[in-house]
């Protein structure tokens, strides 16, 4: 390892802003070595911060450093590296230090961020599953952010359909918020890709969300917002994706419910797409569509019709389906599992079933 | 001069014999009870020497000590004023007291000379039994209780003259007659029934299942979806007690003294629904002065914990010996004692702190942290040993107001019934009452998959992502449905619905 990798690995501990790192990086003038560093002064480096920075600045720490960093297995790639994902280059305040677990070969493929509320409706839940599990069927890379409800299921659904995902988290890899998310986040690890711009023990703030947000809509090729509210967080995520001159896809909803606002306010004021259907993401970003087996091919029984029938207008609740289809509860509840075992309805929280 | 007598003290549910002697002999006046005895016992030297002062017989004027054998056991409670007050008039041949070494005496006195009723006398009796003894001299008001054991001979006494004009031959007392506890079960009426309950149909399929089979169920529902009102109606179609069960449960009631002394056994499913403010010991039992715990006394019925998350955590993590092993056993400094707790545990709960998690008409406050602490309040393990959960909606104001006939809980009752004669019959050489507690050698013996069964399992467990443990409670929550329907081996239909029971396996965030 040459000096200069030495001294970038050892920058990337303070969490620094990019503008920052490349200010210590020009002053050293292409001498990288720790003495150099230790006798320059940099007037932009709070003096408290300075003198974190002198103890740990000794070669013996920064392998230390290095050697935890490998046996989490995290990598750290920089803006200076061949490797370093073309599509952050461009975008204003781009990441120095990216930390990363897994395949980062993802960040090349088509691409879609879906965000939005962290406590959705159940119309949220489904839309968003049927948006994220069509599109990483499509070899479209689900880009989000790891947090409650939107976030989520857009990665649990596209490594349910065998996908690709990728979660930029807005704490360190290590540390994981919310930490109930541990093991999506390592089965992310190990199926996709995991990222973060911040130093693995780093902890979660209020500020690190939405600045992971413009990484989110700067690696990706369009973002799509199933539910949001109109004060969401979600909203840095647009604001940032329409400054970067990105695709802005949203899907409509009722506009009494709340968590619709934001997606319909997009709507209305042309900001960006509607779509009611994951074909015409994928439309508009050029992809041809896979075909779909269709659910009439499927065989289905007389009573499985009628459960099917039942469900095609909206979706309904166990108590009203043994009325419109007047199966006694027994055989009702098997029949509902046998299909939704077979993957032609789900049941969605609440108890509420409905066709896929 | 020197007298025995024979009674009997309570340790757990089981009785065990003690001779009360007792020694008069010329000296100061003097009354000392000896042999590890309680307060209670310590006391009924005043209760022993008013009584029979008050019953007009002559209370020796001597130094008397009365000693309770075996020494090394501790002894609670009133019921040897009786056999004490036997003894100490028996050493007196003046009083012409003969033949009370045939007897065994239980009863409390009171200072007018009366015989008070006691708390356990079913169990005393029971073991008494075994070991040998025939004849017992017990209160008047426990007699119904006493008249559901064969092979012995009870007497019931109001007073202590009463006892001594017996002993002496000058008064003839009827054995107490025997009764058959068939007549009692079936007369029993209910305030609720099923039929009160409208709509709430996949509830009530899960509530039949439950009771047939004895499966553990919990109920998530918002708040004011009628899981209470349901859990209620429970009893209403749990199948009768045996005798067997009926007499283990009585056992258990009247130690704990609340047992109907004018019924005299618990012919009834007991149920139980202690406030979640109870205590850990209230519910396990135990304490200074061992009592069974409310689990106890839903042995062989049914404990509702209404709000199951709210009870402290501790509290629901004792739950899990009792769920797994029917019985809890209880250290406590002077003694260790096992009470059964075979029940069929009952719990409901609201889906987040504010209830209206993943409801479609009212907006969820809570936030996701927020649930999952709530949820997470249910341990693994705990979950583990609940083989039904159910979501329980709320009813809408056009099923509330329609007139259609709902189901009543006699016809429920019917086919729960048959359910579990036909689990009787194939548990006749093991040592359980129902499916609920095969244990995984009879899950794998009983409980057969065709081809399409087993695919069907196999095929759910990818693709609704069911845990592991889910395994074993489905298999058996299918045998159930199969017994319901007296089929002899279990059908695919039966595993999809059994699968159907199982909510809170699959993923919610």
């Amino acid at each position: 390892m040459n000096e200069k990798r030495m001294f970038i690995f050892y920058l990337s501990q303070f969490d620094l802003p990019a503008s920052k790192v490349e200010m210590i990086i020009d002053k050293m003038e292409g001498n990288y070595t720790f003495s150099n560093f230790c006798r320059l002064k940099f007037d932009f480096i709070s003096s408290q911060l300075r003198s974190k920075m002198l103890e740990l600045a000794d070669e013996r720490f920064v392998k230390a450093y290095i050697e935890n960093l490998e046996t989490l297995g995290i990598n750290l790639i920089c803006k200076l590296d061949r490797e370093f994902p073309k599509k952050l280059l461009g975008i204003e305040d781009c990441p120095f230090f990216l930390f990363y677990k897994g395949d980062l070969s993802l960040l090349n493929m088509p691409s879609i961020a879906i965000v939005g509320t962290r406590m959705p409706t159940s119309y949220g839940r489904m839309v968003t599953e049927k948006f994220a599990g069509v599109l990483a069927k499509n070899n479209v890379a689900i880009i989000s952010g790891l947090a409650y409800g939107v976030d989520t299921i857009a990665h649990r659904q596209s490594l349910e359909v065998g996908g690709k995902t990728v979660a930029v988290l807005g704490c360190g890899i290590n540390n994981i918020y919310p930490s109930y998310h541990r093991d999506l986040a390592n089965t992310i690890a190990q199926k996709g890709l995991l990222l973060s711009e911040y130093c693995p023990s780093t902890k979660a703030t209020r500020y690190s969300f939405p600045a992971r947000n413009r990484i989110i809509a700067g690696l990706s090729d369009g973002v799509l917002i199933t539910e949001a509210g109109i004060k969401s967080g979600t909203l840095y995520t647009r604001d940032f994706a329409l400054d970067f001159g990105k695709d802005v896809f949203a899907v409509p909803g009722n506009i009494n419910n709340e968590k619709s606002m934001l997606p319909n306010e997009i709507i209305c004021t042309g900001q960006g797409m509607g779509v009611t259907s994951p074909e015409q993401i994928l439309q508009a970003l050029k992809i041809d569509v896979k075909e779909n087996k269709s659910v009439n091919t499927i065989q289905l029984s007389f009573e499985e019709d009628l459960i099917c029938k039942a469900l095609q207008s909206s979706p309904q609740k166990i108590e009203d389906l043994t009325i419109k289809t007047g199966l006694p509860i027994n055989n009702l509840n098997s029949y509902l599992t046998i299909l939704e075992i077979r993957g032609i309805i789900t049941r969605m929280l609440g108890g509420e079933y409905c066709l896929k | 001069m020197l007298a025995k007598v024979v009674s009997f003290g309570l340790k757990g549910i089981d009785g065990f014999k003690i001779d009360i002697e007792a020694d008069v002999s010329n000296g100061l006046p003097h009354f000392e009870i000896v042999g590890m005895a309680d307060t209670a016992i310590k006391e009924s030297k005043e209760r022993v020497r008013s009584a029979i002062r008050n019953s007009a017989l002559e209370y020796p004027v001597k130094r008397i000590i009365v000693n309770l054998a075996p020494a090394d056991m501790k002894k609670e409670g009133a019921l040897y004023d009786l056999g004490i007050a036997i003894a100490i008039l028996s050493c007196n041949e003046e009083n012409g007291i003969k033949n009370e070494k045939d007897f065994a005496f239980l009863g409390e006195l009171s200072f007018d000379g009366s015989v008070k009723k006691i708390k356990g006398l079913l169990p005393i009796l029971i073991s008494a039994r075994n070991l040998g003894y025939k004849k017992f001299i017990v209160p008047y008001e426990n007699i119904v209780e006493a008249s559901f054991i064969d092979g012995i001979e009870v007497y019931g006494v109001h007073s202590l003259i009463e006892t001594v004009e017996f002993l002496k031959g000058e008064k003839e007392l009827a054995p107490v007659k025997s009764c058959k506890f068939e007549n009692l079960s079936s007369s029993t009426t209910y305030p609720l029934d099923f039929s009160h309950v409208k709509g709430q149909k996949m509830a009530k399929r899960a509530l039949e299942i439950a009771a047939a089979g004895g499966h553990n169920l919990l109920m998530i529902g918002p708040p004011g979806s009628g899981k209470s009102m349901l859990a209620k109606c429970f009893p209403t179609i749990l199948p009768n007690l045996t005798f067997e069960e009926a007499l283990e449960v009585t056992k258990i009631h009247s130690i704990a003294g609340e047992l109907d002394l004018k019924q005299g056994i618990v012919c009834n499913r007991p149920f139980r629904s202690p406030h979640h403010t109870a205590s850990t010991v209230s519910l396990t039992g135990g304490g200074t002065n061992s009592k069974p715990g409310e689990i106890s006394l839903a042995h062989n019925g049914v404990l509702f914990l209404d709000e199951f998350p709210e009870y402290s955590r501790h509290t629901i993590e004792t739950l899990r010996q009792p769920l797994e092993d029917g019985v809890i056993t209880v250290a406590r400094s002077n003694a260790t004692i096992t009470y059964p707790a075979n029940f069929t545990l009952i719990a409901s709960m609201n889906p987040c702190p504010c209830g209206n998690y993943g409801s479609k008409d009212k907006e969820c406050k809570c936030s996701p942290s927020q649930i999952n602490k709530y949820l997470s309040k249910l341990s693994g393990p705990i979950m583990d040993r609940i083989d039904i959960h159910i979501e329980v909606e709320n009813v809408t104001y056009d099923q509330l107001k329609s007139e259609g006939e709902e189901e009543c809980s006699v016809s429920i009752k019917a086919r729960v019934d048959e359910a579990r004669e036909i689990q009787l019959k194939r548990f006749a050489k093991d040592k359980n009452y129902s499916n609920a507690q095969m244990t995984s050698v009879q899950t794998k013996k009983y409980c057969k998959l065709d081809q399409i069964g087993e695919q069907l399992l196999k095929n759910a467990f990818e693709k609704l992502k069911l845990s592991a443990r889910a395994h074993d409670r489905i298999l058996r929550v299918a045998r159930t449905i199969a017994d319901l329907e007296r089929e002899e081996n279990i059908l695919a239909k039966h595993i999809a619905e059994a699968i159907s029971y199982r909510t809170l396996d699959r993923k919610y965030f």
